[in-house]
């Protein structure tokens, strides 16, 4: 997408290409998040709904796997776990809290602070975004952990909040993932021949795998999905995460 | 069979049996002896599972594939791993098979830290996570370890394997019953893997191993677990009803087992042979209301001795032709119905090689547990289904509900260092 140059010759120009690269999704985000939040206040649920998936599909796609970012990136969309009361604690908030609260008939009353306080913690988070140093060690990190977090946050169906759009965030995740992977390619080949091109046509392959899912009614929620399409989106996962877990060892320096 | 078994060593089969015999590291005498269990009193005194120590390695090669006849005691803990084979094409599903293969002989041997591994088994980057789980500790014992490969119907009915014309004769879906009650996520998938060992660590640990392997090639369709029961006393193990099960099982030289070289089946698959999984949920909480007498009645023995009715040990053979009105033991008792043993129905008996499972707990509260029965065969039809049938309505029926499983056929074995598990699908 962003890449449209030769693919980063150094892990700085790599971690700087990401720099760009999260830049314009959270500004992005911040749109959906406004849309998000006209909607909510108009309590258009339908309309909400929407906004609400594609702020949480740009969010997958920053790649923000494993609390990168620190505090300011774990306040947009931190999971119900550890919660004394589960999705319905107090303290639960940013996107999944939403996410619940459209898919258990909550109103503006209740969401809209939880919009504004998601707006308040991306303004925060731009606006620290060129002091929040990418550690370079982050970067092949990511590039598996990306996938991990979908398998187990999203497929497992633990993440989910009511919506069922376990694929729709995978599906942005593989995105996500392919971006690292266009950063570090030129890296990944130096280090392994090849494997940076067998990493992309297996992400090609889950990408496939995921939108044959895809109904005429649009995504579907995955305990739905006919087994026989789920095997095939496991077993490419599975595939494309074997595959992705050499990635951290091929840049470790510690030998 | 109460009969004296005949030789072992049958003329056709004798080069292989000798060769696992020998090769058997631990109780190789144990094994060739308890394959007599069933017909033999004398041997009810050395419980089977004793003989195999934590590190015996069951021979990997032969003309037919382990988990079966070898070991002959059968190993304490299994694994019933159904998967759908999404394998691209032939050549896909050829290096698959030939992965699996590589995976039997390496976890079925044991091999230390310090031992060369194939280079398939190598990621070939430094520092890249661990080959070996951890679980079995650094040096992976052979823990009697065997993997048994089966394959489905539905694995010769795609066509993106060209294996129409290797298809066994009556290699059908798993039959329903009366009184079956299927449950779709317990039936399915393409290929079957039978995972038996010492231990419920090796078990799990080979699992993990092998699905690492195979991850784009295989799905878990549904796995099962399985405990073999000590001898309480002594003899054949009880299973949850409390009844000694697996008394009467044919010897290997019976010929009831191995596709042979006369059979009507395709010339490949000679040497292996047919295996039926049926996951059988029994009603404990039930059976433990009913009274002794009328459970005698249904099984056709005597709990305490495990001897069929009017009889005083286990390996009696009871006398139908003296019973025909069945006042000692019922005409509807299962080991009657199961084997009437008659020339007629001698034909029909199998080996049978289940495990007990435990599954945790039904809506109702009552414990989700039972039988995985697996019995081998040459014919699924005139052996296991003629059974099945005569057992159809049995008493017992109220007591015991089967919902999973499936039909596999089971590959000749690897005879040398280049073969592969079914690699006559593609000759």
């Amino acid at each position: 997408m962003l890449i449209t140059a030769a693919p980063p010759a150094t892990m700085d120009d790599a971690v700087s290409a990401y720099h760009v690269y999260v830049t314009a999704r959270l500004g992005e985000l911040r749109q959906h998040a406004l849309t998000l939040k006209a909607a909510v206040g108009n309590a258009d649920v339908a309309s909400a709904r929407q906004a609400w998936l594609a702020a949480q599909q740009c969010w997958q796609r920053v790649g923000a796997a494993y609390g990168s970012f620190g505090d300011l990136g774990d306040a947009i969309a931190p999971g119900s776990r550890g919660l004394q009361a589960g999705s319905a604690d107090p303290e639960f908030s940013g996107l999944r809290r939403i996410e619940y609260g459209l898919w258990h008939g909550q109103g503006p009353g209740e969401l809209v602070p939880v919009v504004e306080k998601l707006l308040a913690d991306l303004d925060a988070l731009d606006a620290k975004l060129p002091e929040l140093a990418v550690d370079p060690a982050d970067m092949p990190l990511r590039l598996h952990e990306i996938l991990e977090d979908a398998q187990r946050d999203h497929l497992s169906g633990v993440g989910d909040q009511g919506s069922g759009m376990a694929l729709a965030l995978t599906r942005a995740d593989v995105e996500a993932t392919q971006e690292v992977l266009a950063m570090l390619a030129g890296l990944l080949e130096s280090l392994k021949a090849g494997y940076p091109a067998a990493l992309d046509a297996q992400l090609s392959q889950l990408a496939a795998a995921i939108d044959a899912t895809k109904t005429t009614e649009g995504w579907v929620a995955y305990p739905e999905v006919p087994l026989a399409q789920r095997q095939r989106v496991n077993a490419a996962i599975g595939r494309a995460l074997e595959s992705l877990a050499l990635a951290p060892a091929l840049f470790s320096t510690d030998d | 069979m109460t009969d004296p078994a005949p030789a072992l060593a049958a003329p056709d089969r004798k080069h292989t049996v000798e060769i696992q015999r020998r090769s058997f590291i631990v109780g190789a005498g144990g094994a060739a002896a308890t394959g007599l269990l069933a017909s033999c009193a004398s041997n009810a005194t050395e419980p089977p599972a004793a003989k195999l120590a934590s590190d015996a390695a069951v021979p990997f090669r032969g003309a037919n594939q382990a988990g079966i006849y070898r070991p002959a005691p059968q190993q304490q803990a299994a694994c019933f791993a159904a998967f759908k084979v999404l394998c691209s094409d032939a050549a896909d599903l050829k290096s698959l098979l030939q992965r699996l293969t590589v995976k039997a002989s390496l976890l079925g041997g044991g091999h230390k830290a310090s031992d060369a591994l194939p280079a398939v088994e190598l990621s070939g980057v430094t520092g890249a996570p661990p080959v070996n789980s951890g679980v079995m500790g650094e040096d992976v014992p052979a823990a009697g370890f065997t993997m048994t490969l089966g394959l489905a119907g539905s694995l010769f009915d795609n066509p993106a394997y060209g294996l129409a014309a290797k298809k066994p004769r009556g290699l059908t879906d798993m039959k329903v019953f009366p009184n079956d009650q299927i449950d779709e996520a317990w039936i399915g998938g393409d290929l079957i893997l039978q995972l038996c060992a010492d231990s419920s660590d090796m078990v799990h640990y080979a699992l993990r191993d092998i699905m690492k392997a195979t991850r784009g090639q295989l799905q878990l369709q549904w796995k099962i677990n399985g405990f073999h029961n000590a001898p309480r006393p002594e003899g054949a193990p009880r299973n949850l009803f409390g009844y000694k099960d697996g008394v009467v099982n044919p010897d290997e030289a019976e010929q009831l087992v191995w596709i042979g070289k006369e059979s009507s089946q395709p010339a490949w698959t000679e040497g292996g042979t047919f295996m039926v999984v049926r996951i059988i949920r029994m009603l404990v909480e039930f059976w433990d209301r009913v009274g002794l007498g009328e459970q005698d009645n249904m099984i056709g023995r005597h709990r305490a001795s495990g001897a069929p009715l009017g009889m005083a040990k286990e390996t009696d053979t009871p006398d139908y032709s003296s019973d025909p009105e069945g006042t000692t033991i019922p005409l509807d008792a299962h080991i009657r119905l199961a084997n009437p043993r008659t020339k007629e129905t001698a034909g029909s008996r199998m080996l049978r090689r289940g495990y007990n499972y435990e599954l945790g707990v039904d809506l109702n509260g009552n414990l989700q547990a039972g039988l995985i029965f697996t019995s081998f065969q040459q014919s699924i039809q005139d052996q296991f289904e003629a059974t099945q049938t005569r057992l159809a309505n049995e008493p017992m029926v109220d007591y015991i509900q089967p919902f999973g499983g499936g039909y596999f056929f089971v590959p000749p074995g690897v005879r040398d260092a280049n073969g592969y598990l079914g690699e006559g699908l593609f000759a």
